[in-house]
Parts: structure tokens; sequence; C-alpha cells
């Protein structure tokens, strides 16, 4: 007799009414998920469409401009919070170039920063940490990965804020540009280190995996041949694990990218582009991302051009995010022949 | 094990069907409400009045609340366009048009706040002027003060209701707070920010000064307490008003503002003093 799993099971009635049922649910269970498959779908796409909708006034209005410099633009948004245009501008006049910068300088810098060390720290937890120290290592990793970011935003404001004001901006720095900008300790370097921080954690457990998963027939085999312990490292299991640190890459890009509420916190909450000019000043000047912009001035959805506004900087960040992925695809491709999967 | 094959077509067609019905807004049902329109100073405040509201009275639905302008707010009214107008000014006879009611709801204040290591005894409003605008930039040109060194402006973010008192009520229309200020954006943030640092300066509401951490400046002489506040002596404080018409206003309108202004309501009570003076 054979005995198919899902109707072996201690049953009552007669075995054909049994067979009906299992023939139904395969039925019912494959319209179920396929509807709820296609739901996912319609959702992404609706929100797509809402948010472009929504934004669409302001990238009319502002054409490719919207993208450039051009004016200040905490003056722009109070103009739409007060819904009193400023003299000979449109009241959805934007020019959200320093909110894009801000957005560069934090995520760039805290990816390849994050690069570098979650690579070392993979290594060495692949290839040289004691299995002691990787059996403590690994859950504090996948822990910390879990780790919500006001947590960060929280520590960061409470100590690391103020010490970066009080020992290492002098009164001598803040004066200088004092005019143009206030320096408060919540700064472009303490925005970019604390999400290097955040981002670090996904980062080395996806490379570390992709490490330990490389065959170990082809490092004994570049043992073998001569080539030393370093070398076959960084020729033969790095090269594998290439896919799967890309893919670790635009993972954490893609939360750098999104990250709101840490940054509204610590990036110093100004729309200001630090100017590369100013030298180790440049490290203290304030910035703000499109995401903590967003959220910041999410009170005041229910002004007209200022929704606007929040939405185009909602799309700007839905394209980017999707391009991201496109481009994690594309450079993924090129490495995947000799690669392991993520 | 047989596997039934749906044909893909109906898969698809009944996936779309479920899929519609998903994110089709539930609360397409059309409904008389009442519309508020006017300040958005005066928004968050009547958004948490509007939802209390109908949860006071279920079968009333919860008015529709929309920000722009106390002018606005006020001509709609007169021209019918909403049911009640938000102003957050007093009104002004001979500007505003004629046949409106004024009922005062409630009132709206700041302090400004310092770090405990600068005790600040007293700023007149041409100082306050003067620091937040950038016009003063240390703190040894700032008459009373013992720091020397840079100031350090604490700003809210541009759409906080504390941040449109503040810039009304010291500043005034034709002044603005210096862009250079960094703006928090939340009460707790900004109490941090000014009590971890010695030269800082910025303004909270009345209730976020309770819980002590920094140093709450008179102005023009007269502490800013609450008492002060509701007896009118604290100059740092506005009206909210709701406007209507004298004539024709509709049942439901003259209902909201008689629970809003009802002495001893406590859930207004409440909501009021969360962030704002309650009157009544």
């Amino acid at each position: 007799m054979d005995r198919d799993p899902l109707t072996a099971a201690p049953s009552r009635g007669p075995r054909r009414i049994r067979r009906w049922a299992t023939g139904r649910t395969d039925q019912r269970v494959e319209r179920t998920l396929g509807a709820l498959a296609v739901a996912t779908l319609a959702l992404i796409g609706a929100m797509l469409v809402t948010v472009l909708v929504k934004a669409w006034p302001s990238f009319s209005n502002n054409g490719l401009s919207w993208f450039g410099p051009g004016g200040d633009i905490e003056s722009q948004l109070r103009a739409m919070a007060e819904s009193k245009a400023l003299p000979g501008h449109s009241i959805l006049y934007f020019r959200a170039w320093p909110l894009i910068w801000g957005t560069l300088l934090t995520t760039v810098s805290a990816v390849l920063i994050a690069l570098v060390v979650s690579t070392l720290a993979a290594i060495f937890l692949t290839e040289f940490a004691p299995p002691a120290v990787r059996r403590i290592l690994d859950p504090v990793i996948r822990l910390l990965a879990g780790v919500p970011s006001v947590i960060y935003g929280l520590i960061g404001i409470l100590v690391i804020a103020p010490y970066i004001d009080n020992h290492w901006i002098s009164n001598a720095r803040k004066a200088s540009v004092g005019y143009v900008v206030q320096l408060s300790g919540a700064d472009v370097m303490t925005a970019s280190l604390v999400l290097t921080v955040m981002i670090l954690p996904i980062m080395v457990s996806i490379s570390a995996g992709a490490l330990a998963s490389v065959p170990a027939s082809w490092r004994e085999g570049s043992l073998a041949l001569g080539v030393n312990r370093w070398r076959t490292i960084w020729r033969v299991s790095l090269r594998t694990a290439r896919p799967a640190i890309v893919a670790a890459t635009v993972l954490a890009t893609a939360r750098a990218l999104g990250e709101a509420v840490m940054l509204s916190m610590l990036s110093g909450g100004r729309g200001f582009a630090p100017n590369l000019l100013d030298g180790l000043t440049f490290f203290f000047e304030p910035v703000r991302p499109l995401a903590a912009t967003i959220l910041q001035n999410a009170e005041g959805l229910t002004i007209p051009a200022l929704a606007h506004t929040i939405y185009a900087i909602g799309a700007v960040l839905l394209i980017s995010a999707a391009m991201l992925s496109l481009a994690g695809w594309a450079a993924k491709q090129q490495f995947k022949r000799y690669g392991v999967r993520a | 094990m047989r596997a039934h094959r749906t044909p893909k077509h109906r898969t698809i067609v009944l996936s779309a069907i479920l899929a519609l019905a998903l994110i089709t807004p539930a609360s397409a049902i059309a409904s008389k409400r009442l519309v508020i329109a006017g300040s958005t100073s005066m928004l968050p405040l009547v958004e948490k009045l509007a939802t209390a509201y109908h949860k006071a009275y279920p079968k009333i639905p919860t008015p529709k609340v929309e920000g722009g302008q106390t002018d606005i707010g006020i001509d709609d009214v007169a021209a019918g366009r909403a049911d009640i107008g938000d102003a957050s000014r007093d009104p002004i006879p001979g500007v505003d048009p004629t046949g409106l009611v004024f009922s005062k709801i409630a009132r709206d204040g700041v302090c400004v706040i310092t770090n405990t290591a600068n005790p600040l005894p007293n700023l007149t409003q041409e100082t306050v002027q003067e620091i937040f605008t950038g016009d003063m930039r240390n703190w040894s040109q700032v008459p009373g003060s013992t720091l020397t060194g840079p100031i350090d402006l604490f700003d809210r973010e541009n759409v906080s209701g504390t941040q449109d008192a503040f810039q009304n009520i010291f500043l005034g229309e034709a002044l603005k707070i210096s862009p250079s200020a960094t703006q928090e954006s939340s009460e707790g943030l900004e109490v941090n920010a000014v009590g971890a640092d010695r030269s800082a300066i910025g303004f909270v509401s009345f209730a976020a000064t309770l819980n002590g951490g920094v140093h709450t400046v008179d102005y023009q002489g007269i502490p800013c307490t609450l008492p002060n506040a509701k007896s009118g002596q604290y100059g740092g404080v506005r009206n909210f008003w709701m406007v209507t018409k004298k004539v024709g206003t509709s049942p439901q309108a003259i209902k909201f503002i008689d629970w809003v202004t009802k002495p001893g309501n406590l859930t207004v009570r409440k909501i009021v003093s969360s962030e704002w003076i309650a009157i009544h």
C-alpha cells in the first residue's frame, strides 16, 4: 500500500473523500498563493503610481533644476510650510541638491568604510578566528544586525554628538563659519560613522557566509601549489565570494539610503551642502539626507505644496533604490562564473 | 500525487480580483463631514480635538481638518467654503470680513531656554530677535550673560507648531530665524540638545519645561510659567480662535465649538494642556 504523506495521518471517513479533498486543496493553495503574489506586485505598483502622481507637480514645476543647487533649502521648505511663496518664485520652488549631496556623502562614505572593514572582519572570522571566538561572534553579529536604528540615534545624540561638540570643535572653528552654518557635533562625520556601524553587521554576516562556502578543495589546491595563505585568501576565496560581497554591499547601501530616524537625529538636521574647500571643518558641517527630510517634514503633509515636495523626495528615493538593485544585479553578472551564490 | 493544474488565465483573473479587493480603500463611503480650515499652527491641536470628538460621539464623523493660513480660513468661513475657520491671531476689526464670531479655544506660547550653566536672568524682545535672527553671535554681547563664546541656536523643524508660535510671537512677520540654526525634530530632542551644550539657546512649549534639565529664561521681566501665561502677564503667548458665521452656521459646527469650549471638559483639557495652554 502506498502511503501518501499527506493522507497517511489518522483519518476518518472513506478514502474517496480524502482523495477529493486533497486534490481540491492543491488547487486552492495554488490560487491563494497566486493571489497573494499578484497582490504584492499590485501593491508595489499602486505605491509607485501614487508616489509619482503626488510628486508630479513638484517635478513639473521645477524641471531638471529640482536636482540642482539654488538658494537656501530651509527657506524654501519654510515658505511651503507657511503657504507663502518666496518673492519671485512659485510656491513649489525647490532645489534639492543639498539633500542629495548629504545623502551621497553619508551613504557613500559609510558603505566604503563598511566594505573594507566588513571584508577584513569576514576574512578573520572564516580563516583565522579560533572556533570558540567564532561561536561567540557569529550570534553577536546577527544580534547587532537587528538593533533598531533609533537606538543608534539615541546613543549618538546622548553621547557622541555632545562629546564631539565639547572636545573636537573649538570656538574659533564655530566662529569661522558662524555666518553660514552652525556646528553642533551632529554632523556629516558623526552621521557617516554611526551609519557605518549600523550597516556593518549585515555585511560581515553575508560576506563571512560566502567565504565559508568557498569549496575547501579550491583553497587546498591553491595551498598545495605553494601559494601562501594570504594570497590564497586574496586570489581564491575573495574572488569566489565576490557576488555575495556585491549583494551585501547593495543591501547595505539600500539600508543606508533609506535610513531616516538615526540620520534625522544625528546629521545636524539642516539642509546644507558641506563644502570640501572648508578643510577640516567640512567633517563638522551638518547635512540632512533625503529620507530624514521626509521624516522631519511629515507633519506638513496636509499642506499641498509641501506634500508634493515630500512625495517628490520619496519618488527619488524609490527610483534610486530600484536602480541600485539593478546595478547590483549587473555587477554580479561578470563575477558569476567562478562565484558562490549569496 | 495528482497535480490539478488550473488554467493560467483563471488563476490570474482570480488573483487580480483579490488584489483589487485588498487595495480598495475602506473609507470610500461618503458622508457629511464638518470642514475646518485655516491656521497651520492650529492644525496639530485641531486634528487631535477632531479625533477625540469622533470618539466622544461615534455617530458623528470625524471633522475634516485642513491647513493653509489663518486668513484663508477666515475667508473660507465668510464665503461658506468651510464650517469653521482656525485663526492663530486676534481678530482685526476693519480687516476681517464682518458677520463673524471668534471663539477663543486655547492659548499657545513658548519659553526661551538656555543651558543650566548659563542661567540668563532676562531677555527683552529686542535681544531675542537679535539672537535668533543671527545678528548677535557671541554670548559676550548678550546683556546679563556670564558666558563668552559663540551662541549655538537651536530651532525646531519648519512644520513644527512650536516653531511657528516662536516665529509669530517673538519675531513677527518681517524677521526670520537664522537659517544656520540647528533644527531639532521634537521637543525632547530640543531640550536634550540645549541641556548638553553650554552655549545653546532654544525654545520649547510650556509643557516641555516642566521636567527641568534646562534653564527657563524670563521674557520682558516675567517668568515663563503657566500661571503667568494664563493670566496674560507673560508676553510670549498668542490666542487660538475658532471662527464661525454669526448667522447660518450649521448646528454641527456649533455643537463642536460648544464641546471644545465647555468648561470642565476633561478630554479637551487634557489634549490642550499636552502642548498648549488650556483656558476653559
